[in-house]
């Protein structure tokens, strides 16, 4: 059945009238910050103080992207302000800040069954959801497409509104005003921003905001090494001298600290052995909190200092009892059944299905085992039950969300759970999932005290959930001329996007989660299959399966893993066909110009050779696309086989993300993904026995150091395209070209991720 | 009660001696610029100075404290105008900023013990683990900073905070005129 737009909103009309007035009505939501005493309100987006502070609301979550620069800058260049005057706040959850770019790429997601009525942000149907559910969550790269227009627009119309108080005074047409550096000036007078906020702020907003004809953009050329910064971070200064708050940083008088243990992650846990007379000794301990009975097990100590608790639960030695707890075994065996046995639902298809059928001439397996984020922030919350309202103060990158749960746990309503945004220590999406949110409220309704909940290194591991395990039989068919005729990708993966959603947007507990979608198709676990290259038949097939451990979201999600199998696999075609690595994706790329630009220009920025004798390069390059936007990255690696395992010498990047809002901090995104997927080429792995990890410690994820950290270069494309996200193409790239160079150093080809000694 | 100075303040803990250095700074102390990474000195996110050495305040307890003096993130400088502040920021050697206060403090510790650090020696003085990936930076940002100590360079990067220089947990309140 092929559900169309236009036919579910005809068939409302047919329906009934009120459901279609009930989507149609516009909506009006209150003003989510209030002006402060001498600062007046433009819009949710800035306020004015009579000092001339410009103060920009941000959104969304600050965990090291730089989006508390990035919303600021596009308003500061739209409105012509001083950036030595801006002002970043976090904005409290409000439906005025749904992120409808976030809702329209999730649609499949909320909307499972008919994605594509809300795949783009300007669906009637799409907006009323992402408000309906105040839906504002940060992640995938979203930002700037959510929220550059509304920002601008704000900026345009306050810059109007400050241009109109000046040109009053001044007796002169208001258009006439220019407004630049925090001033608006008219031939020889000038007034700054702070004595005209008052008076600005009486006028109406214009009804088409005066938009300047560039938005924000800094070019690549403008910037030569050394160049000082036009719009530095703000949140650095507070960074450097530990004023910056994250959530464990949070002091409120008479607070109490919690540690907890987690039971097993598994289909049931119990707890079933507490000595609680053993914490008795232990000075500053006052009380344990025990999880709800039926729910997922843990155990709690409160104390007056977080080293107390984790004493007073080291001496209790909390036992627990799991009911199918994960087994890394028993994934393996379920993987390998899968690949081999199970139904495949083919997700993308073009071309002759003939030529891409049954077994290829080329068919070659690649796996990757699962992973685990590993910030340096653990899991943590501060929470305070008084007077009837639960008041949170938690980094997360989904607040409404939090709420919600939060307020079902405690049997409260959402008004009464006030959630404070509090900056995150490096989620790579890790905080797209709130335990702690939960407990912290738990324990703080027990305790009837401000308690702080910081989950120990230990518990990170237990309790977080990792990046799926994947497998893949990628499979060609070359013609004649050595080029490919037929590709067809069969990737094994939980429907791991799925399953997140389902937590995420239907509160569900893992296990249910994890069989509420089984067995379904998930496109969004293979984005990125899709090849780049011209290639006239081809055929992806996703093969979901049950794992019986629950998977989550990690920092380039499916493309960490597509890149890897696409990239090493043309890699190993071009080989095959006796082809030079890069003529033969070239000759593939007729279509993408953007993506052949990026490549032609890292083989110079590397002193690409050809990566055959021995010379230890090797290239990859891939493609985001996110509703048409796409970023792209091409990466030339150096590696070299060491005694210890495998050494990167360096990193070659030349990377097209469109207009570039704050070019250093797009500079930052892409060296941080760099790093953040050469964490996962060479570890970050780990398994389970009894849904226990084999690994506890950050010291055994084998983490990119200083000393061992290569030599990093980035150069970027000048582009008027739409902006991309440049945070996760870093991360999708590496690992193949990482793959690739030790190749092309030892003859051996690396087809598991992470690369294990052993295959070294 | 465990006696030693902090950010050249006298303080006398009274919490169990084996307390380990960070949670008194943070949970007492109220210096939350320590932070906490992993509680076994693997992440060195918790490192402060300890009679002018980076250590790993999760591994040294208060009772070994006793006599010493602790500077902290906090107490490094009054009005981030420490050369490892300033070259942090001026080169953007900082995203989320959790593990940024255990770095600063390895840097610093470096530049006081040696005014010109090679690349090789400035890796070695910072084993600090960051998953958002400022490695590319920090040699840079170190040596920077060895630059602005030696008087060859300025840089005018971070603001006082507040315009007042006033650390709110450094100075309680009437604390300061």
């Amino acid at each position: 059945m092929a559900v169309t737009r236009r036919g579910v909103l005809v068939g409302a009309l047919a329906g009934g009238g009120l459901a279609l007035g009930y989507m149609l009505r516009p909506r009006s939501y209150p003003l989510p910050l209030h002006p402060h005493e001498g600062e007046f309100a433009f819009d949710a987006w800035i306020r004015i103080g009579a000092d001339g502070v410009v103060t920009v609301s941000v959104p969304q979550v600050e965990m090291g992207q730089g989006v508390t620069t990035l919303i600021p800058q596009i308003v500061a260049h739209e409105l012509g302000a001083d950036w030595r005057q801006i002002a970043a706040e976090p904005a409290p959850v409000s439906a005025r800040y749904a992120n409808l770019a976030l809702a329209a790429k999730w649609a499949p997601l909320w909307m499972p069954l008919v994605p594509s009525l809300a795949d783009d942000p300007d669906d009637l149907l799409t907006r009323r959801w992402a408000q309906d559910e105040v839906f504002d969550v940060t992640a995938d790269g979203t930002a700037i497409a959510a929220y550059e227009a509304a920002a601008r627009a704000a900026a345009a119309s306050a810059r109007a509104m400050l241009a109109q108080a000046a040109a009053a005074r001044w007796n002169v047409g208001w258009e006439e005003c220019e407004v630049a550096n925090g001033f608006v000036t008219h031939e020889n007078r000038k007034l700054p921003f702070g004595p005209l906020a008052a008076e600005a702020a009486r006028y109406s907003p214009p009804s088409t905001p005066p938009l300047r004809a560039e938005p924000m953009s800094e070019r690549a050329g403008e910037f030569p090494p050394g160049a000082p910064l036009r719009y530095p971070r703000l949140d650095l200064p507070s960074k450097i001298d530990g004023s910056w708050t994250f959530a464990g940083d949070v002091r409120l008088p008479g607070m109490v600290f919690a540690a907890i243990r987690h039971g097993p992650i598994g289909r049931r846990t119990f707890l079933s052995d507490l000595d609680e007379g053993a914490a008795k000794g232990v000075p500053g301990f006052l009380r344990t909190v025990r999880s709800p009975e039926g729910q997922a097990a843990w155990v709690a100590a409160v104390a007056t200092n977080g080293w107390a608790a984790e004493q007073a639960l080291a001496r209790m030695e909390p036992g627990f009892r799991v009911a199918a707890g994960a087994d890394s075994d028993a994934v393996d065996t379920a993987m390998d059944e899968a690949l081999h046995n199970a139904r495949a639902h083919r997700i993308h298809s073009a071309g002759d299905m003939a030529l891409v059928r049954d077994r290829l001439p080329i068919q070659i397996g690649y796996e990757v085992s699962p992973a685990i984020h590993a910030g340096i922030e653990t899991a943590a919350a501060t929470a305070w039950l008084h007077d009837g309202k639960l008041e949170l103060w938690i980094g997360t990158q989904a607040p409404q969300a939090v709420r919600k749960t939060v307020a079902a746990a405690l049997d409260m309503h959402l008004r009464d759970v006030v959630l404070y945004p509090v900056a995150i220590g490096g989620s790579f999406d890790r905080r797209l999932e709130h335990g702690q949110a939960v407990e912290a409220a738990l324990i703080a309704r027990a305790v009837s005290k401000p308690v702080q909940l910081t989950w120990s290194r230990r518990e990170e591991f237990r309790a977080g959930l990792p990046r799926a395990p994947v497998s893949a039989v990628m499979a060609a068919r070359p013609d004649s001329e050595g080029q490919i005729a037929g590709w067809r990708a069969r990737i094994t993966v939980p429907a791991t996007a799925r399953e997140f959603g389902r937590r995420l947007l239907h509160g569900d507990a893992p296990y249910d989660a994890l069989e509420a979608v089984a067995l379904d198709a998930d496109p969004m676990a293979l984005e990125g299959a899709v090849p780049p290259y011209a290639i006239p038949n081809l055929a992806i097939d996703h093969v979901p399966v049950r794992i019986g451990l629950p998977t989550a979201r990690m920092r380039g999600n499916a493309h960490g893993w597509t890149a890897f199998f696409n990239e090493s696999f043309i890699d190993e075609l071009a080989h095959k066909a006796g082809r030079e690595p890069l003529s033969y994706r070239m000759a593939m790329l007729g279509h993408d110009p953007r993506l052949a630009a990026c490549l032609q220009r890292v083989a110079a920025l590397s002193q690409w050779g050809g990566g055959s004798d021995a010379s230890g390069q090797g290239l990859a390059c891939h493609v985001i696309d996110a509703g048409g936007i796409g970023g792209r990255i091409a990466v030339v690696a150096s590696a070299r086989r060491e005694a210890e395992g495998v050494r990167v010498d360096r990193l070659s990047a030349v990377v097209d993300v469109g207009r570039i809002v704050n070019l250093d901090i797009a500079r930052q995104q892409v060296e941080g993904g760099l790093v953040f997927g050469l964490g996962l080429a060479l570890g970050c792995a780990v398994r389970y026995a009894g849904g226990r990890p084999d690994s506890e410690s950050l010291a055994a994820m084998g983490l990119p150091t200083l000393a061992d950290c290569p030599a990093i270069e980035v150069d970027f494309i000048e582009s008027r395209e739409d902006p991309a996200d440049p945070g996760e193409l870093g991360v999708a790239a590496v690992a193949p070209a990482v793959a690739n160079a030790l190749f092309s150093a030892t003859g051996l080809r690396l087809r598991r991720l992470p690369f294990f000694a052993e295959d070294v | 009660m465990t006696r030693f100075t902090v950010n050249d303040r006298p303080v006398q803990f009274e919490m169990d001696p084996r307390t380990p250095l960070l949670w008194a700074l943070r949970d007492a102390a109220n210096l939350t610029g320590t932070k906490y990474g992993c509680g076994v000195g693997d992440c060195h996110a918790c490192t402060v100075m300890v009679d002018g050495a980076a250590l790993r305040s999760c591994l040294i307890t208060l009772a070994e404290c006793e006599g010493r003096f602790v500077t902290t993130v906090e107490g490094l400088s009054r009005d981030r105008s420490h050369p490892v502040q300033q070259a942090m920021v001026a080169e953007q050697a900082v995203q989320c900023g959790f593990c940024t206060p255990g770095i600063v403090m390895s840097a610093a510790a470096l530049l006081a013990a040696n005014a010109n650090p090679s690349e090789a020696e400035v890796k070695a003085a910072i084993p600090n683990l960051c998953r958002c990936g400022v490695q590319p930076r920090l040699v840079r940002a170190v040596q920077r900073a060895a630059a602005v100590a030696r008087r060859e360079e300025k840089i005018d990067a971070a603001p006082p905070p507040g315009g007042s220089g006033r650390i709110p947990a450094l100075s309680p309140k009437g604390d300061t005129p």
